[in-house]
């Protein structure tokens, strides 16, 4: 008790140099939870766009699909996905899909492409495509064999608007099908992929295009967020315990996103490493200027009986103290800051061009503040401060008390 | 004197005897080709698919103009009758009649199955030559079924647009006919093998009228080319190499 | 038994030339003894009271506080003796600075693992003793040079040690103040029997001293009783 009375004043002795201290420690905490926030913040949103774009947060395929893909490989007991899928806790939307790749031609070209046989009103719960639609409109059930095309596609084909584009296929006997479909929309998704390279269809037009009768490929799962996506797998695996299929999460069907995250990530910690370093080397010199400076008191404190690890204990109180309030103000100033931010919201549009080739087509990004995040940081810069103090407080325990108090 | 004598109808023997030096890789490859190919060509054939799946079988009818006129009118079954597919250099185009529509085929899709089978839109096309587009070298004989043939690697040259890696060709010693060629990629996987059998005479030619493709990438997935007519070297009108020949209502 | 004994103690310290700080130095005394070693810089009289007062041991030799042979106690325990057995006053710098007088005295108790209350209510007592209770809570940097070194004194004698050692008291202080300084020490010496053992060459203080020890080069050259 006495020795933490003795740290704290010993703080405020040196008041401008504490105060530089805490500031150190608190704007290096501040920046760190900052940071974190906004990577976090723009890592669920990379994962929301590619989950909306057509993905979902859970796929659920004839089992093997996902290795390799076929177009007889379809979901098996169809009645008991459809009764199973729609009741999936955190649900918003579940859209049960034909899958399968072609040829679209118009007389100016033809270009391979992917052919998504969907059902309009289950997919707008789903994916955002249909708000992505820049001409024409969104399919729709009373339309007579329409089909949505990318811009890029259109543009590549030459097609337009209620232009016939005819789709060529191996269909699942084997024969060639072919058929005519006009165009009723044109989307720009953002995404280059899908705008050169996917064209959805009505699913019964793309049932009967690929001679799959009632087959259908895939159940793509919207939930409220990523964060229950385990929950819902799990229920999904339960209730369907026995069936040969194969129910996958968004990391798993685009396993690129999470490791692009996850390279995120390290990088992010390379440069927290840095931050903690230039820290510490600040923190070092402080604690070791003040140790030096007392060097004579440390003498007269073990002439008079106090043990070498007291001393270190003072030391290391001192710096406790100082990161204790670096942190307290490092921690304020930080989640303040996310919470401004996340109000406000950080715009991106000048770095559109780059974003939209990684998949991000909405460019205002929101930080999250997470309790562990905040909990982390803190703890890291404190144990960083505490370990860094070490080495002075072991010096000031070393010094023998006769060479002490001889020193000026 | 005798000895004089003897040297010298050994080294007759030595530089005249019929058959004492065998045909270089590239000679090899030259006759193979030739044999398989002539300036012109026009028959019908049977084309059997089989997958795990399902099987199917086409009829057609084909001119090919080498080295860079091909047609082909498909003549069975109903649903597939009338599909046609023209090339005209490294242009290729197919009528489908259920949509009455050409489309062109881009050099993208070159790698595709034609039709469903085993052979690609590359294979039908030919546009590759065995004796230009390659380095050659024989590694040895083996016996094919009965047919004594050389083993020929032909090795893809730098500049070639050719997708393998590798191929391996057994052709036949007596008259360099191909009974196998098989295809390995670019990792020396083999991917598929192109059997040759059925060897008759068909018009002034032997020709193996059964082409028989087995693929090792996808289980259970060959292609059964039969020919039932093929005539060499008669001349083919030029107008049936047209888009005009190709949209025909057939 | 003597309070304090050395028995053919040397020490020499290496640093960048040999110094033979003390040579089988002898010596005894009593409890309640008001002692002081003088002599000329390099004499040893500072090396003496370091041996003494267990903050560095001898090369060779036996030294023994009130019986304990702290020259076969274990360097790591030698803290631990002087909490319990020695105070001490330095020439300067006595007091801790974040503290205030009477945190200061009760500086060793607590160390000593004295509850607060009890050791603060024995420093204020201390305090009133020699009437210096109105300096109960002020901060060293408020007092004056010979108030620091008397509260120095104070702060000695208060967990009542075997002995206490002081190196040059007065070296910084004012006549004046030495007088006081003095005063106050000679009176802790005859009203508690507290052992003093100084290192001077304050004529002042040798004045007082009721015993002197002369050393030079290391060795003691005279050793006398006198009365003050």
């Amino acid at each position: 008790m006495l020795f933490w009375q003795m740290a704290w004043r010993n703080v405020w002795r040196y008041r401008r140099r504490s105060l530089l201290t805490v500031l150190t420690i608190s704007l290096g905490l501040a920046f760190n939870i900052l940071m974190r926030g906004i990577g976090d913040g723009f890592h669920e949103q990379m994962v929301d766009n590619s989950v909306r774009a057509g993905i979902g947060h859970i796929e659920i395929h004839r089992a093997g699909y996902q290795r390799d893909p076929a177009l007889l490989k379809t979901l098996p007991d169809l009645p008991l996905l459809e009764r199973v899928a729609p009741a999936t806790p955190h649900l918003i939307g579940c859209s049960f899909r034909v899958l399968g790749d072609g040829l679209a031609s118009t007389a100016e070209n033809s270009s391979g492409v992917r052919i998504i046989g969907i059902v309009p009103e289950t997919e707008r719960t789903v994916t955002t495509i249909n708000r992505a639609v820049i001409a024409g409109q969104f399919l729709d059930e009373q339309m007579s064999r329409p089909v949505l095309i990318g811009e890029r596609l259109a543009q590549s084909l030459g097609a337009g608007l209620h232009d016939k584009i005819v789709l060529v296929v191996q269909a699942a006997d084997g024969s060639m099908g072919a058929q005519l479909f006009r165009v009723a929309g044109i989307f720009r998704s953002g995404s280059p992929d899908l705008d050169r390279g996917v064209v959805y269809l009505l699913r019964k037009d793309a049932q009967s295009l690929f001679s799959l009768g009632d087959g259908v490929t895939e159940a793509a799962l919207l939930l409220d967020s990523s964060e229950s996506v385990a929950a819902a797998q799990r229920y999904l695996a339960s209730r369907l315990a026995g069936a040969p299929v194969e129910i996958l999460p968004w990391y798993v069907v685009e396993p690129f996103l999470r490791q692009f995250i996850q390279l995120d990530d390290a990088f992010f910690y390379i440069i927290v490493l840095i931050l903690f370093f230039v820290i510490s080397v600040g923190i070092l010199n402080t604690v070791m200027m003040s140790v030096f400076e007392r060097v004579r008191e440390f003498g007269v404190m073990m002439a008079l009986g106090a043990k070498p690890r007291q001393v270190v204990r003072l030391v290391i109180q001192e710096s406790g103290a100082l990161a204790l309030l670096g942190v307290a103000l490092g921690a304020t100033l930080g989640s303040a800051a996310t919470i401004l931010i996340a109000y406000t919201g950080l715009d991106l549009s000048h770095y559109a061009a780059g974003a939209s080739a990684l998949g991000i087509t909405t460019t205002v990004i929101r930080p999250e503040l997470t309790s562990q995040n905040v909990i982390v940081s803190c703890l890291s810069v404190m144990l960083v401060v505490l370990l860094v103090a070490l080495y002075p407080a072991i010096k000031a325990a070393r010094l023998r008390p006769v060479e002490a108090i001889r020193h000026i | 004197m005798n000895v004089v004598l003897a040297a010298a109808v050994l080294l007759w023997f030595a530089f005249a005897a019929p058959g004492a030096e065998a045909p270089d890789a590239l000679t090899i490859a030259r006759k193979c080709d030739a044999a398989l190919k002539g300036r012109t060509e026009r028959g019908k054939a049977a084309m059997t698919v089989q997958t795990p799946e399902w099987h199917r079988t086409l009829e057609m009818t084909f001119w090919y103009d080498y080295p860079d006129k091909t047609f082909i009118r498909i003549t069975g079954p109903a649903k597939d009758a009338g599909t046609g597919t023209l090339r005209l250099g490294s242009n290729m185009w197919t009528w489908l009649p259920s949509v009455e529509r050409v489309i062109k085929i881009p050099p993208s899709l070159m790698l595709q199955a034609w039709m469903g089978s085993d052979f690609t839109n590359d294979d039908l096309v030919k546009e590759s030559s065995l004796p230009t587009d390659y380095t050659h070298r024989v590694a040895g004989e083996t016996n094919e079924d009965g047919d004594l043939c050389y083993r020929l690697i032909a090795t893809p040259k730098p500049s070639a647009a050719v997708v393998w890696g590798k191929l391996v060709l057994l052709i036949r010693k007596a008259d360099f006919l191909p009974r196998r060629e098989e295809f390995y990629d670019d990792h020396g996987t083999l991917e598929k093998t192109l059997y040759f059998d059925q060897i008759r005479k068909a018009g002034s030619r032997t020709y193996p009228m059964r082409w028989h493709m087995v693929s090792h990438v996808k289980a259970g997935h060959e292609t059964t080319l039969t020919f039932t007519t093929l005539e060499f070297d008669k001349p083919v009108a030029a107008e049936i190499f047209t888009r005009q020949n190709l949209e025909r209502r057939f | 038994m003597p309070q304090i004994e050395l028995i053919h103690v040397s020490k020499t310290y290496r640093d960048h030339v040999s110094v033979r700080a003390l040579s089988e130095v002898s010596l005894t005394l009593e409890k309640a003894d008001f002692a002081a070693s003088v002599g000329p810089s390099g004499s040893g009289k500072t090396t003496l009271l370091n041996l003494v007062g267990a903050i560095d041991t001898p090369d060779s030799g036996i030294i023994r506080i009130a019986g304990l042979e702290i020259t076969a106690t274990p360097a790591s325990r030698l803290a631990e003796f002087r909490l319990r057995h020695i105070g001490f006053v330095f020439q300067s710098f006595n007091l801790f600075p974040v503290l205030s007088v009477i945190e200061n005295l009760a500086f060793v108790p607590a160390l000593q693992g004295m509850p607060k209350a009890e050791r603060e209510a024995r420093a204020e007592r201390l305090l009133a003793e020699v009437g210096m209770g109105a300096l109960r809570d002020k901060r060293p940097d408020e007092l004056s040079g010979g108030q620091q070194q008397r509260v120095a004194v104070l702060r000695a004698i208060l967990p009542e040690p075997d002995l206490v050692l002081a190196d040059e008291p007065t070296a910084n202080l004012d006549s004046e103040n030495a007088a006081l300084l003095l005063d106050m020490m000679g009176r802790l010496n005859r009203e508690r029997g507290v052992t003093f053992l100084f290192s001077t060459h304050d004529p002042a203080v040798m004045s007082r001293a009721r015993r002197l020890i002369r050393l030079r080069d290391g060795r003691i050259i005279s050793d006398e009783v006198r009365e003050p």
